[in-house]
């Protein structure tokens, strides 16, 4: 059987670039995969959205409402909505990072409580203050990567330059 | 993808591809020569592969019918030609297309169709294979990435063979999934010369009846090419047709609902081969994604079927591995407990598409908004970025590409309302050019805004003709005066606009063109060249919660705080300083450097 995931964020967070390399390191790993990408109307700034399912035979390129494995958050308030895409049994990993809504102010510390108390499995990991140490948000989707190849038992991509290799590793050490 | 190139000239590979980027490395192996498109989601990424190789003639045409004509033309000449376009893109190519089928081609000619079912972004949902029915052209329909590479090869030996057209049938969940295929090195392209046969490629009335004779006794051999790429998947008493994207669903449904069933799958879904009927016995269930295209065909066929018809399965949007399942489950009444899914503990406010920051649109809707104050225009739209100035309540009416001149004109005259036409550029030459014509002759009063930002921004990127062929220089020469605006500039830009408005007023047409290109490519461009971009701040003790940067400029790098004072996010921020502009009590400050950034960003 596949696994599957469902990957979200806000649109120039690199969800897309997540998950081609999962992808890459699955295909590495020998599984087959499918990858689904949400191309549409001014993504940047909107939700993005993206289904990787990998495995050693499949089919179906997208996953269906209570059928995801992993929930992998690159935002907070995008977990929350990508909630119904879990398994009962599924495990939500997202990012601390709160980025505002247009034309409504959410407290970041209320969406965090939310998740950390919702009775789902949840990883609530600091990717982007990693990805600020490192020198630049653009790193925050590495971070994420680490942590879930850890999760997934997936290697390093192979096409991860020096950087991105060096927040693989610090968002591998996330989880336990 | 550079790299790739280099690394399949040396060997076969496996390799993520995405289904568009699998379609042009197909058409790489089948020879093509001549590759066109315009560009569309999810159809964009096809020739944005092409492009990258020099020994062939690839070109973003301006409209879908161009790009059909260059391409019908090089494959009636002999060569190999693709053209790739999405669904609502081929109603604009239909027009060629049939007469295509009627002429036959020399060469090959693939016209893809990427449909969008539950447009993710697109204005109506439609199924492709209805024009393969229509125009007498075979559709191929592929159900994966790795099937796609090997039907874009099949399609030109196919139509080659046929020497008639073929279409393609993509989906969103082929041309946007990725899954390893295995690619060769491309082909050299095949190139042709052009035979004259007069009563074969001229359709003038008493040609075109012979070739309408021949179309149709074509059409009958055409089924038994349809048998050849139909697969069947021998199981049990069940019988399970399907085609494209769909197989993939049933494949996982049979397994979750642990039945014994034949599959057939068909690669050529138009026509379907007629031999289908030897193969079945009793109902069969059809699996298919967009319309009950097969399942009418079979029905013709006097075959029992349990699909869309009859509703085992949804006649709108998109089918996935459970609506599959419970579709199945219910024609062959059995049972079925999809998975329960976890609620969220609250709800997630929306993000909806916006704007980007700086982008040059948030301008020109504030200015037009101010310049027409008081008039309470009906906003004419279009299909492009420039569609979410929904958001601001301006844009009422937008169907289809071209739709802002020509409804625009129409609302004009039959209400007598102040009218504003928005479009961008791109969709300027695609679709506006012939209504302006039809503007500067009638001389409606109607005021034309041309959004030029320089490329179709909306689809990544891609270039438009308006530095060769500018906007201004074309309505001119039509007796439309036309006016050029900065949208960064916003108080001059008011003013100008002002003076265009009047022009409308006193009954005439005008054209204001706000030229600034996408802030997308100018700051990518920007980047590369270590130019610096300025990021703007909020003096929160002069700020007064006024809401005009964060609801009316409606910049989506501003929030406003609890206590409704503007917050520029650091990280959304691109430093175009439209809010600064915008402020009345100068609250917003830059750091100095956005008159060097504004004229590098002009040049973008």
């Amino acid at each position: 059987m596949a696994t599957s995931l469902v990957i979200v964020g806000v649109g120039g967070q690199g969800a897309l670039t997540l998950a081609r390399w999962i992808g890459e390191a699955a295909l590495a790993a020998g599984y087959d995969v499918r990858i689904a990408e949400i191309h549409g109307m001014s993504q940047r700034g909107g939700s993005v959205e993206v289904h990787v399912r990998f495995g050693k035979e499949v089919y179906a390129p997208i996953v269906e409402e209570g059928g995801a494995d992993y929930v992998v958050a690159l935002e907070a308030v995008e977990a929350l909505r990508a909630y119904k895409y879990l398994k009962p049994s599924g495990v939500l990993v997202a990012n601390k990072r709160v980025i505002q809504p247009p034309g409504k102010w959410v407290d970041p510390q209320f969406v965090l409580e939310a998740i950390t108390k919702s009775g789902i499995k949840a990883y609530v990991l600091p990717c982007f203050d990693i990805a600020m140490e490192l020198g630049s948000p653009i790193y925050e989707n590495a971070v994420m990567l680490g942590a879930v190849s850890k999760l997934l038992n997936l290697p390093m991509p192979e096409s991860l330059d020096e950087r991105n290799r060096e927040a693989f590793r610090r968002g591998a050490r996330l989880v336990v | 993808m550079k790299n790739l190139i280099f690394y399949i000239h040396l060997n076969t590979v496996k390799i993520l591809l995405l289904g568009n980027e699998a379609i042009a490395y197909g058409a790489l192996a089948g020879e093509v020569a001549v590759a066109t498109a315009y560009p569309g989601t999810p159809s964009t990424e096809i020739l944005e592969t092409l492009e990258e190789f020099r020994d062939r003639f690839v070109h973003w045409a301006t409209n879908e019918k161009t790009a059909l004509e260059i391409a019908y033309g090089a494959a009636v000449a002999g060569a190999r030609a693709l053209v790739a376009m999405k669904h609502v893109g081929l109603n604009v190519a239909a027009d060629p297309l049939h007469s295509a089928a009627y002429t036959g081609v020399e060469g090959g000619l693939v016209v893809v169709s990427a449909d969008d079912p539950w447009m993710h972004s697109s204005q109506n949902e439609q199924d492709t294979r209805w024009y393969g029915l229509q125009a007498y052209v075979p559709v191929l329909e592929p159900s994966d990435p790795a099937e796609a590479y090997r039907y874009a090869k099949t399609a030109f030996e196919l139509s080659e063979k046929l020497k008639h057209p073929i279409i393609l049938r993509s989906v969103t969940r082929v041309s946007h999934v990725r899954a390893p295929v295995e690619v060769e090195p491309p082909s050299p392209p095949k190139w042709g010369r052009f035979s004259k046969d007069i009563s074969r490629f001229n359709l003038v009335p008493a040609y075109a009846r012979e070739r309408r004779k021949a179309l149709v006794e074509k059409w009958g051999t055409i089924g038994e090419v349809s048998a050849e790429l139909m697969r069947v998947e021998p199981g049990g008493h069940v019988t399970i047709v399907t085609s494209g994207v769909a197989y993939n669903y049933v494949k996982e449904a049979v397994r979750l609902l642990n039945i014994d069933a034949t599959i057939i799958k068909l690669g050529m879904p138009v026509p379907i081969p007629p031999k289908i009927r030897e193969l079945v016995k009793g109902t069969v269930v059809v699996v298919e994604e967009g319309d009950p295209i097969v399942e009418t065909q079979l029905r013709a066929l006097r075959l029992e079927t349990k699909g869309k018809i009859d509703g085992y399965f949804p006649k709108y949007g998109e089918l996935n591995t459970r609506k599959v399942a419970e579709g199945i489950a219910k024609a062959l009444d059995i049972p079925y407990n999809p998975p329960q899914p976890p609620k969220s503990p609250i709800e997630a406010p929306p993000r909806p598409p916006v704007l980007c920051p700086g982008c040059p649109h948030m301008g020109t809707f504030y200015i037009l908004r101010l310049a027409t104050a008081g008039l309470n225009p009906v906003w004419s739209g279009d299909i492009g970025c420039y569609s979410l100035g929904i958001n601001t309540g301006q844009q009422d009416l937008i169907t289809h590409m071209g739709s802002s001149v020509g409804l625009g004109m129409g609302v004009a005259v039959a209400s007598k309302q102040f009218v504003v036409a928005t479009v961008g550029d791109s969709t300027f030459y695609h679709a506006v050019l012939p209504q302006l014509i039809d503007l500067a002759t009638k001389k409606v009063p109607l005021l034309v805004v041309v959004m030029d930002n320089a490329y179709t921004a909306m689809t990544g990127g891609q270039p438009s003709p308006s530095r060769l062929i500018p906007p201004e220089k074309i309505a001119e020469t039509f007796g439309i005066p036309a006016f050029v605006i900065d949208p960064a500039d916003i108080k001059t830009s008011i003013e100008v606009t002002k003076r265009a408005v009047e022009i409308v007023k006193s009954g005439r047409p005008v054209l204001v063109v706000s030229k600034r290109p996408c802030v997308l490519v100018a700051t990518r461009k920007a980047r590369k060249a270590g130019v610096a971009i300025p990021k703007y701040k909020v003096e929160p003790e002069k700020c007064i919660g006024c809401g005009i940067c964060y609801n009316l400029l409606k910049c989506s790098a501003i929030q406003a705080r609890p206590d409704r004072k503007a917050y520029i996010d650091p990280a959304l921020c691109v430093g175009c300083g439209m809010c600064a502009e915008v402020c009345p009590v100068d609250a917003i400050k830059g750091d100095g450097a956005r008159v060097k950034w504004l004229e590098v960003w002009q040049q973008a």
